[in-house]
Protein backbone atom coordinates (compact mmCIF):
# COMPACT_ATOMS: atom_id res chain seq x y z
CA UNK A 1 0.00 0.00 0.00
CA UNK A 2 2.54 2.55 1.01
CA UNK A 3 4.06 1.74 -2.41
CA UNK A 4 0.89 2.55 -4.45
CA UNK A 5 0.85 5.64 -2.43
CA UNK A 6 4.40 7.22 -2.95
CA UNK A 7 4.00 6.49 -6.69
CA UNK A 8 0.37 8.32 -6.38
CA UNK A 9 2.13 11.03 -4.40
CA UNK A 10 4.74 11.05 -7.40
CA UNK A 11 2.29 11.37 -10.51
CA UNK A 12 0.76 14.16 -8.80
CA UNK A 13 3.84 15.87 -8.52
CA UNK A 14 4.74 15.47 -12.23
CA UNK A 15 1.64 16.31 -13.47
CA UNK A 16 2.29 19.64 -11.87
CA UNK A 17 5.29 19.93 -13.31
CA UNK A 18 3.79 19.55 -16.57
CA UNK A 19 1.18 22.29 -16.03
CA UNK A 20 4.35 24.21 -15.01
CA UNK A 21 5.61 23.84 -17.89
CA UNK A 22 2.62 24.70 -19.70
CA UNK A 23 2.09 27.62 -17.76
CA UNK A 24 5.27 29.39 -18.50
CA UNK A 25 4.82 28.47 -22.37
CA UNK A 26 1.27 30.45 -22.16
CA UNK A 27 2.83 33.34 -20.54
CA UNK A 28 5.91 33.75 -23.50
CA UNK A 29 3.18 32.89 -25.67
CA UNK A 30 0.39 35.93 -24.04
CA UNK A 31 3.67 37.70 -24.78
CA UNK A 32 4.10 37.53 -28.24
CA UNK A 33 0.83 38.06 -28.89
CA UNK A 34 1.02 41.69 -26.91
CA UNK A 35 4.61 42.30 -29.10
CA UNK A 36 3.46 40.81 -32.75
CA UNK A 37 -0.04 42.06 -32.30
CA UNK A 38 -0.51 37.91 -33.57
CA UNK A 39 -4.33 37.13 -33.76
CA UNK A 40 -3.78 33.71 -34.65
CA UNK A 41 -1.36 32.86 -31.91
CA UNK A 42 -3.97 34.97 -29.32
CA UNK A 43 -6.32 31.93 -30.32
CA UNK A 44 -4.16 29.33 -30.37
CA UNK A 45 -3.22 30.51 -26.43
CA UNK A 46 -7.01 30.89 -25.26
CA UNK A 47 -7.49 26.57 -26.76
CA UNK A 48 -4.26 25.72 -24.94
CA UNK A 49 -5.75 26.69 -21.75
CA UNK A 50 -7.89 23.42 -22.13
CA UNK A 51 -4.37 21.48 -21.82
CA UNK A 52 -3.45 23.45 -18.68
CA UNK A 53 -6.87 22.98 -16.89
CA UNK A 54 -6.80 19.27 -17.97
CA UNK A 55 -3.83 18.78 -15.90
CA UNK A 56 -5.45 21.15 -12.93
CA UNK A 57 -8.65 19.44 -12.85
CA UNK A 58 -6.91 15.70 -12.76
CA UNK A 59 -4.87 16.88 -9.79
CA UNK A 60 -7.63 19.14 -8.15
CA UNK A 61 -9.92 15.26 -8.21
CA UNK A 62 -7.46 13.57 -7.30
CA UNK A 63 -6.85 14.98 -4.12
CA UNK A 64 -10.25 14.71 -2.40
CA UNK A 65 -9.31 10.63 -2.86
CA UNK A 66 -5.69 10.57 -1.75
CA UNK A 67 -6.76 12.76 1.63
CA UNK A 68 -9.63 9.63 2.44
CA UNK A 69 -7.99 6.75 1.39
CA UNK A 70 -4.61 7.58 2.35
CA UNK A 71 -4.90 10.27 4.94
CA UNK A 72 -0.99 11.76 4.73
CA UNK A 73 0.47 13.32 7.43
CA UNK A 74 3.43 15.61 8.73
CA UNK A 75 5.29 15.97 5.60
CA UNK A 76 3.68 14.60 3.07
CA UNK A 77 0.49 16.21 4.10
CA UNK A 78 2.35 19.37 3.60
CA UNK A 79 3.38 18.13 0.65
CA UNK A 80 -0.07 17.90 -1.16
CA UNK A 81 -1.62 21.16 0.81
CA UNK A 82 0.91 22.79 -1.50
CA UNK A 83 0.29 20.48 -4.45
CA UNK A 84 -3.29 21.62 -3.66
CA UNK A 85 -2.41 25.30 -3.22
CA UNK A 86 0.16 25.43 -6.05
CA UNK A 87 -2.00 24.17 -8.89
CA UNK A 88 -4.51 26.52 -8.05
CA UNK A 89 -2.14 29.58 -8.48
CA UNK A 90 -0.85 27.74 -11.70
CA UNK A 91 -4.51 27.59 -12.81
CA UNK A 92 -5.02 31.13 -12.32
CA UNK A 93 -1.85 32.37 -13.96
CA UNK A 94 -3.29 30.11 -17.33
CA UNK A 95 -6.44 32.34 -17.02
CA UNK A 96 -4.77 35.45 -16.76
CA UNK A 97 -2.64 34.61 -19.92
CA UNK A 98 -6.27 33.95 -21.49
CA UNK A 99 -7.11 37.23 -20.51
CA UNK A 100 -4.61 39.03 -22.06
CA UNK A 101 -5.11 36.84 -25.25
CA UNK A 102 -8.38 38.39 -25.63
CA UNK A 103 -7.46 42.10 -24.54
CA UNK A 104 -4.99 41.86 -27.46
CA UNK A 105 -7.42 40.90 -29.89
CA UNK A 106 -9.84 43.67 -28.47
CA UNK A 107 -6.70 45.58 -28.92
CA UNK A 108 -6.01 44.70 -32.50
CA UNK A 109 -5.35 47.85 -35.09
CA UNK A 110 -5.06 50.38 -32.92
CA UNK A 111 -2.31 52.54 -33.13
CA UNK A 112 0.58 50.87 -30.48
CA UNK A 113 3.39 52.80 -28.95
CA UNK A 114 6.74 50.78 -28.60
CA UNK A 115 7.78 52.05 -24.79
CA UNK A 116 4.83 50.57 -23.30
CA UNK A 117 4.97 47.19 -25.20
CA UNK A 118 8.62 46.78 -23.62
CA UNK A 119 7.50 47.50 -20.85
CA UNK A 120 4.85 44.64 -20.72
CA UNK A 121 7.61 42.29 -22.67
CA UNK A 122 10.16 43.66 -19.42
CA UNK A 123 7.67 42.61 -16.89
CA UNK A 124 6.26 39.00 -18.35
CA UNK A 125 9.66 37.86 -18.73
CA UNK A 126 9.98 38.60 -15.03
CA UNK A 127 7.04 37.26 -14.33
CA UNK A 128 8.55 34.04 -15.95
CA UNK A 129 11.81 34.08 -13.64
CA UNK A 130 9.80 34.45 -10.68
CA UNK A 131 7.54 31.36 -11.77
CA UNK A 132 10.33 29.30 -12.63
CA UNK A 133 12.06 30.79 -9.23
CA UNK A 134 9.20 29.80 -7.12
CA UNK A 135 8.62 26.35 -8.31
CA UNK A 136 12.11 25.56 -8.41
CA UNK A 137 11.96 26.18 -4.57
CA UNK A 138 9.04 23.98 -4.27
CA UNK A 139 10.53 20.55 -6.59
CA UNK A 140 13.79 21.08 -4.78
CA UNK A 141 12.31 21.31 -1.33
CA UNK A 142 15.20 24.13 -0.63
CA UNK A 143 14.28 26.92 1.05
CA UNK A 144 17.01 29.08 1.49
CA UNK A 145 16.12 32.80 0.31
CA UNK A 146 12.54 33.84 0.25
CA UNK A 147 13.75 37.78 -0.15
CA UNK A 148 14.46 36.68 -3.90
CA UNK A 149 11.29 36.18 -5.50
CA UNK A 150 10.08 39.63 -3.39
CA UNK A 151 13.15 41.48 -5.27
CA UNK A 152 12.01 40.17 -8.37
CA UNK A 153 8.54 41.24 -7.99
CA UNK A 154 9.12 44.43 -6.96
CA UNK A 155 10.49 45.63 -10.63
CA UNK A 156 7.25 44.30 -11.49
CA UNK A 157 5.39 47.13 -9.63
CA UNK A 158 7.45 49.39 -10.76
CA UNK A 159 7.25 49.03 -14.20
CA UNK A 160 3.37 48.45 -13.55
CA UNK A 161 3.37 52.04 -12.47
CA UNK A 162 5.77 53.53 -14.86
CA UNK A 163 3.40 52.12 -17.70
CA UNK A 164 0.04 53.78 -16.51
CA UNK A 165 1.95 57.11 -16.55
CA UNK A 166 3.57 56.45 -20.27
CA UNK A 167 -0.36 55.23 -21.20
CA UNK A 168 -1.97 58.55 -19.38
CA UNK A 169 0.09 60.58 -21.66
CA UNK A 170 -0.51 58.81 -25.05
CA UNK A 171 -2.66 61.31 -26.27
CA UNK A 172 -6.59 62.39 -26.04
CA UNK A 173 -7.22 60.39 -29.28
CA UNK A 174 -10.45 57.76 -28.81
CA UNK A 175 -8.12 54.87 -30.46
CA UNK A 176 -5.12 55.71 -28.56
CA UNK A 177 -7.41 56.07 -25.15
CA UNK A 178 -8.93 52.35 -26.37
CA UNK A 179 -5.42 50.82 -26.66
CA UNK A 180 -4.40 52.15 -23.68
CA UNK A 181 -7.17 51.08 -21.67
CA UNK A 182 -6.58 47.57 -22.60
CA UNK A 183 -3.12 47.53 -22.35
CA UNK A 184 -3.48 48.86 -18.87
CA UNK A 185 -5.21 45.78 -17.97
CA UNK A 186 -3.07 43.44 -19.56
CA UNK A 187 -0.37 44.98 -17.22
CA UNK A 188 -2.74 44.46 -14.23
CA UNK A 189 -2.71 40.58 -15.42
CA UNK A 190 1.46 40.08 -15.40
CA UNK A 191 1.07 42.13 -12.37
CA UNK A 192 -1.25 39.55 -10.57
CA UNK A 193 0.86 36.45 -12.21
CA UNK A 194 3.76 37.46 -10.67
CA UNK A 195 1.68 38.28 -7.11
CA UNK A 196 0.76 34.36 -7.87
CA UNK A 197 4.55 33.27 -8.19
CA UNK A 198 4.91 35.00 -4.55
CA UNK A 199 2.18 32.62 -3.31
CA UNK A 200 3.98 29.20 -5.06
CA UNK A 201 7.16 30.50 -3.27
CA UNK A 202 5.33 30.60 -0.07
CA UNK A 203 3.91 27.09 -0.43
CA UNK A 204 7.33 26.07 -1.33
CA UNK A 205 8.57 27.61 2.32
CA UNK A 206 5.65 25.96 3.96
CA UNK A 207 6.37 22.39 2.72
CA UNK A 208 9.81 22.94 3.16
CA UNK A 209 9.63 24.64 6.81
CA UNK A 210 6.59 23.32 8.36
CA UNK A 211 4.82 27.03 9.16
CA UNK A 212 3.15 29.27 6.70
CA UNK A 213 4.89 32.48 6.25
CA UNK A 214 3.76 35.46 3.69
CA UNK A 215 6.45 36.88 1.75
CA UNK A 216 4.32 40.25 1.48
CA UNK A 217 0.87 41.07 1.84
CA UNK A 218 -1.07 44.07 0.31
CA UNK A 219 -2.13 45.38 4.06
CA UNK A 220 1.32 44.92 5.57
CA UNK A 221 4.80 46.11 5.10
CA UNK A 222 7.07 43.50 6.61
CA UNK A 223 6.53 39.79 5.88
CA UNK A 224 4.28 38.21 8.84
CA UNK A 225 5.00 34.47 9.57
CA UNK A 226 2.26 32.47 11.29
CA UNK A 227 2.93 29.26 12.71
CA UNK B 1 -13.60 45.91 12.41
CA UNK B 2 -13.31 45.63 16.06
CA UNK B 3 -15.52 42.26 16.37
CA UNK B 4 -13.11 40.80 13.85
CA UNK B 5 -10.06 42.12 15.34
CA UNK B 6 -11.26 40.22 18.27
CA UNK B 7 -12.28 37.09 16.41
CA UNK B 8 -8.48 36.26 15.48
CA UNK B 9 -7.17 37.42 18.44
CA UNK B 10 -8.87 34.71 20.23
CA UNK B 11 -8.36 32.24 17.82
CA UNK B 12 -4.55 32.90 18.12
CA UNK B 13 -4.74 32.59 21.68
CA UNK B 14 -7.09 28.96 21.44
CA UNK B 15 -4.19 27.58 19.44
CA UNK B 16 -1.68 28.26 22.11
CA UNK B 17 -2.81 27.55 24.98
CA UNK B 18 -2.87 23.59 24.90
CA UNK B 19 -0.32 22.98 27.37
CA UNK B 20 0.91 26.22 28.04
CA UNK B 21 -0.72 27.25 31.90
CA UNK B 22 -1.49 23.43 32.64
CA UNK B 23 -0.47 21.97 35.95
CA UNK B 24 1.55 18.82 35.23
CA UNK B 25 0.00 15.70 37.25
CA UNK B 26 2.99 13.59 36.01
CA UNK B 27 6.88 14.08 36.17
CA UNK B 28 8.65 11.37 34.85
CA UNK B 29 12.55 12.32 35.16
CA UNK B 30 15.03 9.56 33.62
CA UNK B 31 12.18 6.73 34.32
CA UNK B 32 13.95 3.42 33.11
CA UNK B 33 12.37 0.32 33.47
CA UNK B 34 14.14 -3.43 33.70
CA UNK B 35 12.68 -6.51 33.45
CA UNK B 36 15.62 -8.78 35.01
CA UNK B 37 18.35 -7.31 32.91
CA UNK B 38 16.75 -6.19 29.80
CA UNK B 39 15.98 -2.84 29.59
CA UNK B 40 12.52 -2.11 28.27
CA UNK B 41 12.12 1.93 28.34
CA UNK B 42 15.44 4.00 29.07
CA UNK B 43 15.57 7.31 30.68
CA UNK B 44 12.02 8.92 29.83
CA UNK B 45 11.49 12.34 30.36
CA UNK B 46 7.96 14.02 30.15
CA UNK B 47 5.39 15.78 31.94
CA UNK B 48 1.87 14.99 31.36
CA UNK B 49 -0.79 17.04 32.13
CA UNK B 50 -3.99 17.94 33.82
CA UNK B 51 -7.49 17.54 32.18
CA UNK B 52 -5.75 16.79 28.60
CA UNK B 53 -5.55 13.90 26.62
CA UNK B 54 -2.40 12.62 26.38
CA UNK B 55 -1.71 9.94 23.62
CA UNK B 56 1.73 7.56 23.51
CA UNK B 57 2.18 5.97 20.13
CA UNK B 58 5.20 3.55 18.82
CA UNK B 59 5.93 0.59 17.16
CA UNK B 60 5.05 -2.80 18.28
CA UNK B 61 7.37 -3.32 21.30
CA UNK B 62 8.59 0.40 22.24
CA UNK B 63 7.45 0.31 25.58
CA UNK B 64 4.83 2.28 25.37
CA UNK B 65 2.22 0.04 27.43
CA UNK B 66 5.39 -0.55 29.99
CA UNK B 67 5.35 3.29 30.14
CA UNK B 68 1.65 3.90 30.62
CA UNK B 69 1.58 1.09 33.74
CA UNK B 70 4.50 2.67 35.78
CA UNK B 71 1.74 5.15 36.07
CA UNK B 72 -0.02 3.65 38.75
CA UNK B 73 2.55 1.32 39.34
CA UNK B 74 0.74 -1.66 37.60
CA UNK B 75 4.43 -2.64 37.37
CA UNK B 76 4.96 -3.66 40.40
CA UNK B 77 2.61 -6.87 39.55
CA UNK B 78 5.75 -8.11 37.33
CA UNK B 79 8.09 -9.55 40.14
CA UNK B 80 11.45 -9.01 37.91
CA UNK B 81 10.12 -5.61 36.63
CA UNK B 82 12.20 -2.54 38.23
CA UNK B 83 12.23 1.05 38.20
CA UNK B 84 14.54 3.96 38.41
CA UNK B 85 14.57 7.26 37.89
CA UNK B 86 12.28 9.46 39.59
CA UNK B 87 8.54 9.48 38.89
CA UNK B 88 6.41 12.02 40.24
CA UNK B 89 2.67 12.61 40.76
CA UNK B 90 1.55 15.86 41.76
CA UNK B 91 4.54 16.50 43.50
CA UNK B 92 4.86 13.27 45.54
CA UNK B 93 7.63 10.21 44.27
CA UNK B 94 5.01 7.64 43.43
CA UNK B 95 7.34 4.92 43.77
CA UNK B 96 8.32 6.56 47.20
CA UNK B 97 8.76 4.12 50.60
CA UNK B 98 5.24 5.79 52.23
CA UNK B 99 2.91 5.35 48.76
CA UNK B 100 0.21 2.55 49.00
CA UNK B 101 -0.33 1.08 45.69
CA UNK B 102 -3.57 0.47 45.97
CA UNK B 103 -4.51 4.28 46.74
CA UNK B 104 -2.52 4.97 43.54
CA UNK B 105 -4.85 3.07 41.37
CA UNK B 106 -7.93 4.50 43.36
CA UNK B 107 -6.55 7.61 42.22
CA UNK B 108 -5.25 6.36 38.86
CA UNK B 109 -7.77 3.65 36.94
CA UNK B 110 -7.05 1.73 34.06
CA UNK B 111 -8.47 0.50 30.93
CA UNK B 112 -7.39 -2.46 28.87
CA UNK B 113 -7.66 -3.43 25.25
CA UNK B 114 -9.50 -6.39 26.12
CA UNK B 115 -12.98 -5.71 27.87
CA UNK B 116 -12.30 -7.56 31.13
CA UNK B 117 -15.29 -6.98 33.29
CA UNK B 118 -16.33 -9.13 36.30
CA UNK B 119 -18.53 -12.34 35.49
CA UNK B 120 -21.36 -10.57 37.48
CA UNK B 121 -24.15 -8.23 37.20
CA UNK B 122 -23.66 -4.73 35.54
CA UNK B 123 -24.42 -2.89 38.51
CA UNK B 124 -22.07 -5.00 40.49
CA UNK B 125 -19.17 -4.12 37.64
CA UNK B 126 -19.50 -0.61 39.23
CA UNK B 127 -20.60 -0.82 42.49
CA UNK B 128 -17.19 -3.57 43.15
CA UNK B 129 -14.58 -1.06 43.35
CA UNK B 130 -17.05 1.38 45.55
CA UNK B 131 -17.78 -1.67 48.22
CA UNK B 132 -13.97 -2.90 48.41
CA UNK B 133 -13.02 1.36 49.18
CA UNK B 134 -15.92 1.36 51.30
CA UNK B 135 -17.78 4.40 49.17
CA UNK B 136 -21.00 2.36 50.10
CA UNK B 137 -23.24 5.98 50.93
CA UNK B 138 -25.64 6.49 47.96
CA UNK B 139 -24.21 3.33 45.84
CA UNK B 140 -26.86 3.60 43.42
CA UNK B 141 -26.41 7.32 42.52
CA UNK B 142 -22.70 6.49 42.42
CA UNK B 143 -23.37 3.61 40.02
CA UNK B 144 -25.67 5.64 38.19
CA UNK B 145 -23.63 9.01 37.40
CA UNK B 146 -20.31 6.23 36.98
CA UNK B 147 -22.78 4.82 34.14
CA UNK B 148 -23.80 8.06 33.14
CA UNK B 149 -20.66 9.54 32.51
CA UNK B 150 -19.59 6.48 30.14
CA UNK B 151 -22.34 7.46 28.18
CA UNK B 152 -23.62 3.98 28.90
CA UNK B 153 -26.97 4.49 31.23
CA UNK B 154 -29.75 4.82 29.04
CA UNK B 155 -28.52 1.45 26.98
CA UNK B 156 -28.48 -0.33 30.66
CA UNK B 157 -30.61 1.17 33.14
CA UNK B 158 -33.89 -1.37 32.44
CA UNK B 159 -31.28 -4.41 32.74
CA UNK B 160 -28.89 -3.83 35.48
CA UNK B 161 -29.04 -7.18 37.23
CA UNK B 162 -27.98 -8.95 34.07
CA UNK B 163 -24.72 -10.24 33.44
CA UNK B 164 -22.23 -7.96 32.40
CA UNK B 165 -20.84 -10.63 29.70
CA UNK B 166 -23.62 -9.97 27.74
CA UNK B 167 -23.35 -6.97 26.87
CA UNK B 168 -21.69 -6.10 23.44
CA UNK B 169 -17.69 -5.49 23.14
CA UNK B 170 -18.48 -1.68 22.70
CA UNK B 171 -20.67 -2.04 25.66
CA UNK B 172 -18.31 -3.90 27.87
CA UNK B 173 -15.45 -1.69 26.97
CA UNK B 174 -17.64 1.63 28.26
CA UNK B 175 -18.36 -0.63 31.20
CA UNK B 176 -15.23 -0.72 32.19
CA UNK B 177 -14.43 2.75 31.85
CA UNK B 178 -17.91 3.21 33.83
CA UNK B 179 -16.18 0.85 36.49
CA UNK B 180 -12.34 2.78 36.39
CA UNK B 181 -14.29 6.43 37.20
CA UNK B 182 -16.95 5.23 39.91
CA UNK B 183 -14.47 5.92 42.24
CA UNK B 184 -13.38 8.98 41.51
CA UNK B 185 -10.14 8.64 39.81
CA UNK B 186 -7.96 11.77 39.10
CA UNK B 187 -6.14 9.93 36.04
CA UNK B 188 -7.48 7.53 33.38
CA UNK B 189 -4.92 5.80 31.29
CA UNK B 190 -6.43 3.62 28.80
CA UNK B 191 -4.40 1.07 27.17
CA UNK B 192 -5.41 0.35 23.77
CA UNK B 193 -9.43 0.97 24.74
CA UNK B 194 -10.66 0.26 21.09
CA UNK B 195 -8.37 -1.89 19.12
CA UNK B 196 -10.98 -5.19 19.55
CA UNK B 197 -14.25 -2.86 18.87
CA UNK B 198 -15.41 -1.84 15.66
CA UNK B 199 -15.48 1.63 13.83
CA UNK B 200 -18.92 2.83 15.72
CA UNK B 201 -17.90 1.14 18.94
CA UNK B 202 -14.96 2.78 18.59
CA UNK B 203 -16.16 6.17 17.52
CA UNK B 204 -18.51 5.56 20.92
CA UNK B 205 -15.34 5.24 22.77
CA UNK B 206 -13.16 8.05 21.34
CA UNK B 207 -16.58 10.55 21.94
CA UNK B 208 -16.53 9.29 25.75
CA UNK B 209 -13.23 9.98 26.16
CA UNK B 210 -13.64 13.65 25.00
CA UNK B 211 -16.04 14.10 27.31
CA UNK B 212 -14.49 12.81 30.49
CA UNK B 213 -11.41 15.13 29.95
CA UNK B 214 -13.44 17.51 31.36
CA UNK B 215 -13.14 16.31 34.72
CA UNK B 216 -10.29 13.60 34.27
CA UNK B 217 -6.61 13.47 32.70
CA UNK B 218 -6.73 10.84 30.24
CA UNK B 219 -3.13 9.36 28.96
CA UNK B 220 -4.01 6.75 25.87
CA UNK B 221 -1.94 3.94 24.41
CA UNK B 222 -3.10 3.66 21.11
CA UNK B 223 -1.49 1.76 17.60
CA UNK B 224 -4.00 3.55 15.53
CA UNK B 225 -2.23 7.20 14.73
CA UNK B 226 -5.65 8.48 13.07
CA UNK B 227 -7.00 8.01 16.69
CA UNK B 228 -4.43 9.93 18.23
CA UNK B 229 -4.77 12.55 15.80
CA UNK B 230 -8.38 12.38 16.65
CA UNK B 231 -8.17 12.35 20.20
CA UNK B 232 -5.10 13.72 22.09
CA UNK B 233 -4.19 17.18 23.02
CA UNK B 234 -0.95 15.79 23.57
CA UNK B 235 1.27 13.26 21.67
CA UNK B 236 4.50 11.47 22.85
CA UNK B 237 5.84 9.02 19.99
CA UNK B 238 8.42 6.35 21.09
CA UNK B 239 10.91 4.60 19.49
CA UNK B 240 13.09 1.13 19.70
CA UNK B 241 16.62 2.15 20.08
CA UNK B 242 19.28 -0.69 20.00
CA UNK B 243 21.91 0.09 22.71
CA UNK B 244 25.43 -1.14 22.18
CA UNK B 245 25.39 -3.96 23.87
CA UNK B 246 22.27 -5.22 21.96
CA UNK B 247 19.69 -4.39 24.00
CA UNK B 248 16.24 -3.71 22.65
CA UNK B 249 14.84 -0.76 24.07
CA UNK B 250 11.53 2.26 24.28
CA UNK B 251 12.71 6.05 24.37
CA UNK B 252 10.91 9.21 24.15
CA UNK B 253 11.90 10.63 20.89
CA UNK B 254 9.04 13.56 20.74
CA UNK B 255 6.68 15.13 22.62
CA UNK B 256 4.49 17.73 21.37
CA UNK B 257 0.79 19.23 20.64
CA UNK B 258 -0.82 16.46 18.61
CA UNK B 259 -1.30 19.22 15.89
CA UNK B 260 2.33 19.37 15.85
CA UNK B 261 3.28 16.12 15.64
CA UNK B 262 0.76 15.19 12.72
CA UNK B 263 1.32 18.22 10.54
CA UNK B 264 5.54 19.47 11.13
CA UNK B 265 7.25 16.70 13.93
CA UNK B 266 10.75 17.85 14.75
CA UNK B 267 12.26 14.76 14.64
CA UNK B 268 12.55 12.28 11.42
CA UNK B 269 12.17 9.23 13.30
CA UNK B 270 8.90 10.56 14.18
CA UNK B 271 8.35 11.73 10.63
CA UNK B 272 8.94 7.86 9.71
CA UNK B 273 6.41 6.87 11.65
CA UNK B 274 3.42 8.59 11.65
CA UNK B 275 3.32 8.42 7.78
CA UNK B 276 4.14 4.70 7.65
CA UNK B 277 7.10 5.19 5.96
CA UNK B 278 8.83 2.81 8.31
CA UNK B 279 8.36 2.08 12.11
Amino acid sequence: MRELYTSELEELESLLREEGQLVDRAIRAALNVLDRDDLELADELIAFDDEIDRRYLTIEQSIPSLLARQTPVAGELRLVLAILYINLHLERIGDYCVTVAKLAKLAHGLPRDRDVLEALEEMGERCREMLSTGLEYFYARDFTDSKALIEMDRPIDRANRKLIDRLIALGPEEPQREWAMRMMLASRCLERIGDHAVDIGEQAAYLVRGRFEEFTDASHKTPRATS
Amino acid sequence: MEAIRTRIELAGQGRSSTAGDREAVFEARDVSVFYGDQRAIDRVNIDIYQRLITAIIGPSGCGKSTFIRTLNRMTDLVPSARLTGELRYRGIDLYGPRVDAVEVRRRIGMVFQKPNPFPKSIYDNVAYGLRILGMKKDLDERVEKALRSAALWDEVKDRLKDSALGLSGGQQQRLCIARAIAVEPEVVLLDEPASALDPIATSAIEDLMHELKRDYTLVIVTHNMQQAARVADMTAFFGLEVSPDGNRQGVLVEYDETEKIFTNPSDKRTEGYVTGRFG
